[in-house]
């Protein structure tokens, strides 16, 4: 700025200097010269006269400065000079002006010294008595006179300069600090050039734009990170590197990492060839995915390459815990085996039984006792059936009937129903408390009763008691069976609610019973919204405790 | 020119943790073989032993290329020498789980008594080597000195295994060949147990310089 800003000062400044300079010798110069020749004249006439009077003496006395006289003869030689020895000069004939002088009374001439520095001129007349007097003055020339005036030129050009110099310098100053001085985070608060205001405008424009722009990235951004940090599955970000570009907390638990894992290369945190495979296997485009265990959970990932516009920009790897599926995979797996085993033996009896009655290898006094065997394992099998499809009735939760059921009445008709099993196992049946009331399903409040009296009974001992007890317990309704049979040790306690579960392991015929018996209070209470208790002493007896 | 070498120090890198997780794989798979007398595992741990001993090449010629084409100094070249000296002991490591893989089809899947010492003696040295491996891939020097004291545990094993024998032998209560077996088998574990700390020694020398020996 400053610099061109001087330029243009300084050649501003030339341009005038030389312009003046041409136009003021051009104009002067040839204003002196007439100047020089018409004095020149006038002083030539006024000696000629003076001489035509009196004679050449007259230059005797003669003193002159400033003009060179010179009287030269009708032939050329000089017979007085004013500055020279007369006798020393040559002969003038050829001069232009003597010639002139000679022919026409008058003569002129303007000669160029052989330095040219210098530039004479010459006036001449032709005397009286013959002779010519020529008057002669010697001034500079045009480039002598310029050249000296080159000190004055160069220091006006060195002033020039200077003050160029200082006033760019201040101009541009001058100039910029309005425009350093704007306010770009506030262009249109500015008070500066008008000729900036579209600029400023257009700023002021962009300025909003990228705000909210910004404003809806972030807004993004932040949805993004609230989204996947409460995710329940681990997601992680890779780049077509290998390297984490984004890890939620989920996912940090599964690998274990507790500082930061962004720009880390994923292999830091899981090395498993499995993993490694798969992620490589993404960066080639491929889908995979794979279960595995890790810190005593299983897992399941999902590797999946990014892929945009036809190149694979990295890879995202999702992680579920599939523990809980696994269990139940399980669960479901170890009940259906159960369920087949179950069906299977009670099966595998009657075959048995009506293969040795078709081969006759049955003596007739026994025939009765394998027909009542084939009877009983039928009843097993129908029993167990029953239980089945109550359970899946249970396990599919529709919603039968729901009434208001007496309790009291439900107790008796299953102690009803229990009376001919209770006696032919010496047991006796109580109930105590009195009536309550539930609003329910009174079907399933049967099926609740009915198998924690049907446990009572079992597992008795010889001559025991069973007890089923009604009343309210912290303002809710309870009923609890209690009896003095065989108990259960700690160990089994926790586990008898689920299907098929035995204390005895070799599920015994002995006892009957299906093993689902618990597993259908247990779904029927759920059903209730309530609650089953178990209290137990191994050989003193177990109390089951339902609280609607 | 730098950028290419930083990234094949990145590669280096990470096969330098491939490996590992190959050797760690490796002993895992072999010590559960062991203690099961499950001989179907020996096939297996051969092929990953080739695999092994194929990337040990492969991170040799990375290593070479890198010390001849970019003339690493300082750092760099701490690692570098390093990952020489840890792949040949990752090598050893493969070479010996293969050796016990191959010893266990001759003990008929017997897993009687005296296989109880050998099994705190795998996991031990299981541990050492997943955590060598780990110390490499973080950096952790703390973790790289836990390792160089766990091999006292490993050392003590395997000389209660050898007092076994020695018992067995005296009792006569095995045969000769089958007690050299376990005790070639022990020996191998003890000596996988020298190569972790080797690496564990390799990891603290690339992060500090200095190495134990010195």
């Amino acid at each position: 700025m400053t610099k061109k800003i001087f330029r243009s000062i300084i050649s501003v400044a030339l341009i005038v200097l030389l312009s003046s300079l041409v136009i003021a010798t051009t104009f002067l110069y040839d204003y002196f010269n007439q100047t020089q020749v018409s004095q020149l004249k006038a002083e030539l006439s006024l000696v000629a006269d003076t001489v035509n009077d009196v004679g050449i003496e007259y230059f005797d006395n003669f003193d002159s400065t400033v003009f060179r006289f010179t009287v030269v003869a009708a032939d050329g030689k000089v017979l007085y000079d004013t500055e020279a020895d007369a006798s020393e000069m040559e002969n003038h004939v050829d001069r232009e002006e003597i010639k002139e002088a000679i022919e026409h009374g008058k003569g002129s001439s303007a000669r160029n010294s052989s330095t040219l520095t210098e530039k004479t001129f010459y006036e001449a007349v032709l005397l009286d008595d013959g002779n010519v007097l020529r008057i002669s003055v010697s001034q500079l020339t045009v480039g002598a006179l310029i050249l000296s005036m080159l000190p004055a030129i160069c220091a006006i050009v060195i002033v020039a300069v200077i003050v160029a110099l200082v006033l760019s310098h201040r101009m541009a100053k001058k100039v910029t600090e309005p425009l350093l001085n704007l306010d770009l985070e506030h262009p249109e608060d500015n008070n500066s050039y008008e000729e900036l205001s579209p600029i400023l405008t257009k700023i002021h424009k962009q300025h909003k734009q990228i705000k909210s722009q910004m404003e809806t990235l972030h807004r993004k951004s932040d949805e993004f990170e609230q989204i996947i940090s409460s995710m329940s599955e681990g997601l992680v970000l890779l780049d077509e590197h290998g390297m984490v570009l984004s890890m939620n907390t989920a996912a940090a638990s599964i690998f274990s990492v507790k500082e930061s894992a962004v720009g880390k290369d994923f292999l830091v945190f899981d090395r498993t060839t499995d993993m490694s495979k798969a992620v490589e296997g993404a960066f080639s485009g491929k889908h995979s995915e794979f279960k595995t265990q890790r810190n005593g959970n299983e897992y399941q990932f999902n590797i999946n390459p990014i892929v945009s516009d036809g190149k694979t920009l990295g890879a995202v790897i999702l992680a579920f815990d599939i523990t809980d599926k696994a269990f139940a995979e399980r669960n479901r797996q170890e009940f259906t085996a159960n369920v087949t085993h179950e069906l299977k033996t009670p099966l595998q009896s009657i075959i048995g039984s009506a293969e040795l009655l078709e081969n006759g290898l049955v003596k007739p006094e026994d025939t009765s006792r394998f027909v009542g065997n084939i009877r009983k394992e039928a009843t097993r099998l129908v029993s167990l059936i029953n239980d089945i499809i109550r359970l899946s009735q249970l396990d599919e939760n529709h919603e039968p009937a729901t009434e208001t059921v007496d309790l009291m009445d439900v107790s008796k008709e299953v102690v009803e129903v229990l009376t001919v099993s209770a006696a032919k196992r010496n047991v006796t049946l109580n109930i105590e408390g009195e009536p309550q009331t539930i609003y329910g399903v009174r079907r399933y409040i049967y099926e609740i009763i009915y198998n924690l009296c049907d446990n009572a009974i079992r597992y008795n001992v010889d001559g025991g008691k069973v007890a089923i007890s009604i009343g309210k317990e912290n303002g809710r309704t309870a009923v609890s069976v209690s009896d003095t049979g065989i108990g259960i040790a700690p160990e089994h306690q926790s586990r008898i609610f689920e299907r098929f579960y035995r204390v005895d392991k070799s599920h015994s015929k002995e006892t009957g019973g299906t093993g689902l018996g618990l597993s259908i209070v247990k779904h029927a209470v759920a059903y209730h919204s309530g609650k089953v208790t178990l209290e137990s002493e191994l050989g003193k007896g177990t109390t089951v405790k339902v609280v609607f | 020119m730098r950028n290419r070498f930083d990234e094949q120090l990145l590669m280096l890198n990470k096969k330098m943790i491939e490996m590992g997780a190959q050797c760690e794989e490796l002993i895992a798979l072999v010590a559960k073989a062991l203690l099961n007398g499950d001989s179907k595992g020996a096939n297996e741990a051969k092929t990953k032993g080739h695999e092994i001993d194929q990337m040990e090449r492969e991170i040799e010629s990375i290593c070479l290329k890198l010390l001849l084409q970019q003339q690493p100094v300082a750092r760099d070249l701490r690692v570098i020498s390093a990952a020489l000296k840890m792949i040949t002991d990752m090598e050893r490591i493969g070479d010996q789980a293969e050796d016990i893989a191959e010893i266990i089809p001759f003990l008929d899947g017997r897993t009687g008594a005296e296989l109880a010492d050998f099994k705190p003696m795998a996991e031990a040295t299981c541990k050492m080597v997943t955590d060598s491996i780990d110390a490499y891939v973080k950096q952790d020097l703390t973790l790289a000195r836990h390792v160089c004291e766990h091999d006292d545990v490993v050392d003590d094993a395997f000389s209660r295994v050898k007092d076994t024998l020695i018992k067995m032998i005296s009792e006569n209560t095995a045969d000769g060949e089958y007690a050299v077996d376990l005790l070639m088998i022990a020996k191998y574990f003890e000596r996988i147990g020298d190569h972790a700390v080797n690496i564990a020694e390799w990891v603290e020398f690339s992060v500090t310089g200095t190495h134990k020996g010195e």
